[in-house]
Formats: structure tokens, sequence, C-alpha cells
């Protein structure tokens, strides 16, 4: 009967561990096919931007050979060097890095007084002016662009002086607080500021600090991370912008996002110094492709400096409530 | 004898308490710049160009004339010009395949992520990469060189299938099919929402599922889609709007066109962008529609000496209560 009962226990823990082990298993392959479909969808993601790096590298003899796919023979520069020249690219590098660094300073500014009045005060028709900045952020750009320019049209012919083709309108623009995706820039600031207990600007007025002084001392010099990350944002958007820039700007300040946008046009009016030009398509988009690698480089060195911080950025705006 | 004021309830404490906690000068100081600039830069052209729709727009040396045309320039969008309603439709079968495909994907990517995962951060990091690389113009030589064609599905078998049942749906499917890296490039933000999302929902509320016996799909619809729906709503949204900025949206280059030319057309051009806000207008409403809405809080900032008040007032309340219960 002892026996018995061993056997039975026995039994039952041979079970256990092969059901166990069972499990495990299933719980490997699960993981495994997680892992694979993320592979695959990485693959998906990266696949234009290897593309664009494979064709960019080619040289002219690579691309008419139809055995070459996607490594290039030899490591071919010439692309680069002839985007350089079509697309100014020092020039427009420099302006574009101060354009964009411009206008992302005035936008962190505005956005964070903003947030901060949402954040840290009731007043009048708060939750209006609140759900406005939201609704602000639907309304299609060419609709309040028409009337924006004429206004500057009208304002140029006041002063003298054209304001159409210089950065004046969209400086001014941001320093309003109607820049770029302003409106998600203001969210971050107000779920930051938000978090920031009162007791510390309730002390702080009983100490007698003024509202500037609340604002100074406590909140942006406890918020610097959330400025940087801002900053951040409010630069890239600038640089990624084309629609606005490119009406109210024009070509008078060449950038490197507008100047990728009429690259093609630059590129057959330029006089045929550059080879292959004019010839197979397969070889002007290699420029293309070396064009457009060109412009982004600066955007992932940005990204790979402070991808945490991007990602941190859409968390913050809280949007997705409480 | 000066009458003490009554509080009745909650709801008149905190009221009171709201209107000694407002700070209407300093708030306004504070917003002062931005609210400048919306009155000017947002609102008002918003209307003016409703207004401009209706009229015929001239640059003259004395300024911006303007004569009234009735509807004019809507017979012109509508049936003259025959390049904007293509254009529109090409936008509205552009929002009606991509939106979908889009929050699908970046649900499922968010759900993938949102587990214990080796190198999560890096796949996350490839997700989001196009948020801050792409732009109008990248966009556009990508779709121009053909680097976002995965493959041809023209020659699938199903596709074909669907092709002989409906032309239509089938070249949208196919241009959703071609362009499916396009798709993916726009769920960067909408993962991380979803994510943040996700992340917020109680895991008590699986494990009792899971005691219940619920499997895992049913967990998935009973649970987590209801709760994330307001997420959903917000994506939604930011997606509706987001493809409309890009250079897959025809309608955008059109106005372009016509408002590049100072020297008329742009009530013309006005007339364009009504139309093309009331249909994004129209999308987000849908959206609306579909992911409901939820129930409304109502939440009050209270100082600590506020707090204090407040809880005093509330034994008070309280007290008098249980006197008018003993008489």
């Amino acid at each position: 009967m002892h026996k018995l009962k061993k056997l039975f226990t026995k039994i039952a823990e041979l079970y256990q561990t092969i059901y166990n082990r069972r499990n495990r298993y299933k719980k490997l392959i699960g993981q495994i096919v997680i892992y694979v479909l993320l592979i695959t969808i990485s693959y998906v993601f990266l696949f234009p931007l290897f593309s664009m790096v494979s064709l960019a590298f080619m040289s002219p003899e690579d691309i008419i050979n139809p055995e070459i796919d996607w490594l290039p023979q030899s490591f071919y520069l010439g692309n680069f060097t002839a985007s350089i020249k079509v697309l100014n690219a020092g020039k427009a590098l420099f302006n574009s890095i101060w354009f964009s660094g411009l206008l992302a300073i005035a936008q962190t500014i505005v956005s964070a007084l903003t947030g901060y009045a949402f954040a840290r005060y009731e007043f009048r028709f708060k939750k209006i002016l609140f759900a406005l900045i939201l609704v602000s952020f639907i309304v299609p750009v060419p609709v309040i662009l028409i009337p924006r320019i004429m206004m500057i049209a009208s304002a140029q012919d006041m002063i003298g002086t054209p304001l159409i083709g210089t950065v004046y309108p969209q400086i001014v623009m941001a320093i309003f607080g109607q820049g770029v995706n302003s409106a998600i820039l203001i969210l971050i600031f107000f779920n930051f500021f938000k978090m920031i207990p009162t007791v510390l600007f309730e002390a702080a007025k009983i100490d007698g600090a003024s509202a500037l002084d609340q604002f100074w001392h406590i909140t942006i010099k406890m918020s610097l991370s959330t400025i940087v990350v801002v900053l951040l944002f409010s630069f890239v958007w600038n640089w990624n912008e084309t629609y606005v820039t490119g009406l109210l700007l024009r070509n008078n300040t060449i950038l490197l996002p507008t100047q990728l946008g009429i690259f093609d046009s630059i590129f057959t009016t330029r006089p045929p110094e550059i080879p292959g030009q004019g010839g197979e398509a397969r070889l002007s988009e290699a420029y293309k492709m070396a064009a457009t690698l060109l412009t982004m480089v600066p955007l992932f060195i940005i990204y790979f400096a402070a991808q945490k911080q991007f990602v941190e950025g859409i968390e913050k705006t809280g949007i997705t409530g409480e | 004898m000066k009458k003490q004021k009554v509080y009745k309830s909650d709801k008149d404490i905190l009221k009171a308490i709201q209107r000694s906690n407002d700070h209407n000068l300093q708030a306004y100081m504070f917003i002062l710049p931005w609210l400048i600039g919306f009155v000017i830069f947002t609102v008002g052209p918003f209307f003016y160009t409703m207004y401009l729709s209706f009229f015929d727009v001239q640059k003259t040396g004395l300024g911006w004339q303007t004569t009234f045309v009735g509807i004019d320039n809507y017979i012109v969008a509508f049936f003259k010009n025959l390049a904007y309603i293509p254009a529109l439709l090409e936008f509205i079968v552009v929002e009606v395949t991509y939106v979908p495909a889009i929050i699908i994907a970046s649900f499922i990517l968010a759900i993938l992520l949102n587990r214990d995962l080796k190198f999560r951060g890096g796949f996350r990091t490839i997700f989001f990469l196009p948020v801050i690389v792409l732009s109008g113009s990248v966009m556009d030589k990508l779709l121009d060189t053909g680097s976002t064609r995965l493959s041809d599905f023209s020659e699938n078998i199903i596709f074909k299938m669907i092709m002989n049942y409906n032309m239509g749906a089938a070249r949208a499917l196919l241009a959703l099919f071609e362009n499916f890296t396009m798709v993916l490039w726009f769920t960067g933000i909408p993962i991380i929402l979803f994510i943040n999302g996700l992340q917020k929902i109680n895991t008590q509320l699986y494990e009792a599922a899971k005691i219940d016996g619920a499997t895992t799909w049913q967990i998935l619809w009973k649970i987590t889609v209801p709760i994330i729906k307001p997420t959903a709503l917000i994506v939604t949204i930011f997606t509706i709007v987001q493809i409309g900025m890009y250079n897959i949206n025809p309608v955008y280059g059109l106005i372009k066109d016509s408002m590049y030319d100072l020297a008329g057309g742009l009530g013309l051009a006005s007339a364009y962008t009504w139309v093309y806000t009331l249909v994004v207008l129209f999308f987000v409403l849908v959206a609306l529609f579909i992911f409901g809405s939820r129930e409304k809080k109502t939440e009050v900032k209270l100082t600590s000496i506020q707090r204090l008040n407040f809880d005093r007032m509330r034994e008070q309340i309280a007290q008098g209560n249980e006197e008018v219960n003993h008489a």
C-alpha cells in the first residue's frame, strides 16, 4: 500500500514536470514568434533607409549592372560630392541650423509661459481656452495661412521693405505662440508643470516671491530636462516643416529641406558637369538618394544623441489621460 | 449683522474656494503673448478665410481689393477646375485607407512592445525614428524613387480577385500595401501613446480575469480595448491631422499652387481650403462617433491650507446635519 502511494506521487511529480516543461516551451515559442514579428516589422520600417543608403553609395557602373542589388562593389562617394554641390549644402546646413534654432527658442519660451499659466492658476475662461489650444491643432494649416500671407503682404507695403522671403514673419508667429505644433509643446509643459507640488509655490509666496519669481526660480529651474525636450522637438519640427516655410521664405534663404524639395529642378537646370545627368533614371535616383541622406544626417545625429528625451517627450504630453 | 453665507454641499464650498483661488491678472499676463497670437494669427484668419471664399481677391497698389462674387469660387472649385475634385477624392481615399491601417498597426505594435522583451528600447528607437527624420521633401523623394515599395502586389491572386470585384477598392488596397512602409512610418507617435495608455491599465484587472478563466483573446477585447478607447480617439485624431500635412495629400499641393500667386487666386484658394477643412472636420467627427466620449471628471486644485479648510467645513456640515437629525 505504501509503495503504491509512493508510485502515485512519483507519477504525479513526473506529470507536473512534463506539464511545466511544455508550458515553458509554449512560452518560448511565443517569445520567438514575437521577436520574429518585431524584427520583420523593423526591417519594413528601415527598408527605405536601407535602399536609400545602398543606392547612394553606388557608382554609375554599379547601378547599370543588373547583378548588383544591394551591396555596391566599391564605396563610391561621387553621388555625395555632386549632391553637396547641387544642394549648396554648407550654406544650407548653416542656414537651417540657425533658422530652426531661432524658431525653437522662441517657441519654447512662449510655450513655457502659456503652459505655466494653465498648470498653476485658476482663471476665467481657462477651460475654454485650453480646449481651444487642442482644437487649434486640428485646424488645417492652409486655412489660416491665406489671411496670414495677406497680413504679411499688407505689412510689407506699410513698412516698405519686403517681408515675404525673410524669416521675420515666422519668427513673429513663433514669438506669439503660433509656430509648428505649438499645441503639443504647450501640452508637454503643462503636464510637467502640473506635477510640481503647489506647496512650493505657497512657501515662496509667503516668503514674498512675486509671480515672476515663482515662475523663474521654482518652475524653470526645476524643469530643465523638459525644456530640453521641447527645444529638441521644436527644432526638429521646424527643420522638417516645408509647407509654410516654402511659402513664406521662398528661396531667398536656402535651407536643406527646401533645397531638397527643389533638388530635381536645380539638378536639371545646372550645366552638365555631373556625370549621368539626363541619363538613365536610376542614375539620377542615386543623386536624389544621396541628397536625401545628406539632409537627414543632422537629424540622425540629434536623434541618436537624444532618443530617450524624444520618446519621453511624447509620453509627457499626457494626452492619454491620467 | 452680516449674514454668514451657508454652504449647502461640497460643491458650493469648492466653488467658493475656487473663486478665492482665481488669479486672473497673473494668469493672463503669462498667456498674453499666446493669446494675442492666437486671436490675430489663428482665430481671425480662420473666419476671414471663410469670408474670403465668397470674394475675388486682388492685390493692387492700394492694398488688397475684394469684390463679392457669391459662390463663384465654389462653382469653380467643384465644376470648372478639373483638378480639385479628383485631388479631394484622393485625399479621402488616403484617409480612409491609411488611418485604420495606422491605428491597427500601432495598436498591435504597442501590445507587442508592452511586455518584458530584450532590446525593447532598440525596437522603440527604430519605430520612433521616422517621426524625427520624416519631412515633406524627404517623403517626396522616397516615394518618387520607389524606395518605399517592398514588392509588387499587383500580380497577387487575392488582389486580382478583389480587382474583379471592385476596381476602385482594389486600387486603394494596392496603394496601401505598396506603401505599407509609409503606413508604418506614421505609427511612431501613436505607438508611444498606445504603450503609455496600456501601461496605465491596472494589472490586477488582468489577473482577476485570468482567475475567472478568461482567455487572452477575451481579455484583449473585454478589458484592453474598452479601456484604451480614449487613447484610440486621440491617436485617431492625431493621425487624421498628421496625414493631411504630407505630400500624400494632393490637396495641399493644389492649394499651395493657387496661394503662391499673390496677384490673385486667393479667393479660390480660400474656397479650396474651406471645403478641405470641412472634410477633415467630418473625419474628426467620425472618430469621435466611433470612439465615444468618456465621462467628465471635475478637478479642483486646492492649496494645502484650503484643503484643511475644506475638511473643516465638511465636518461642520456633517455636524449640522446630525443636529438636524437629532431635532
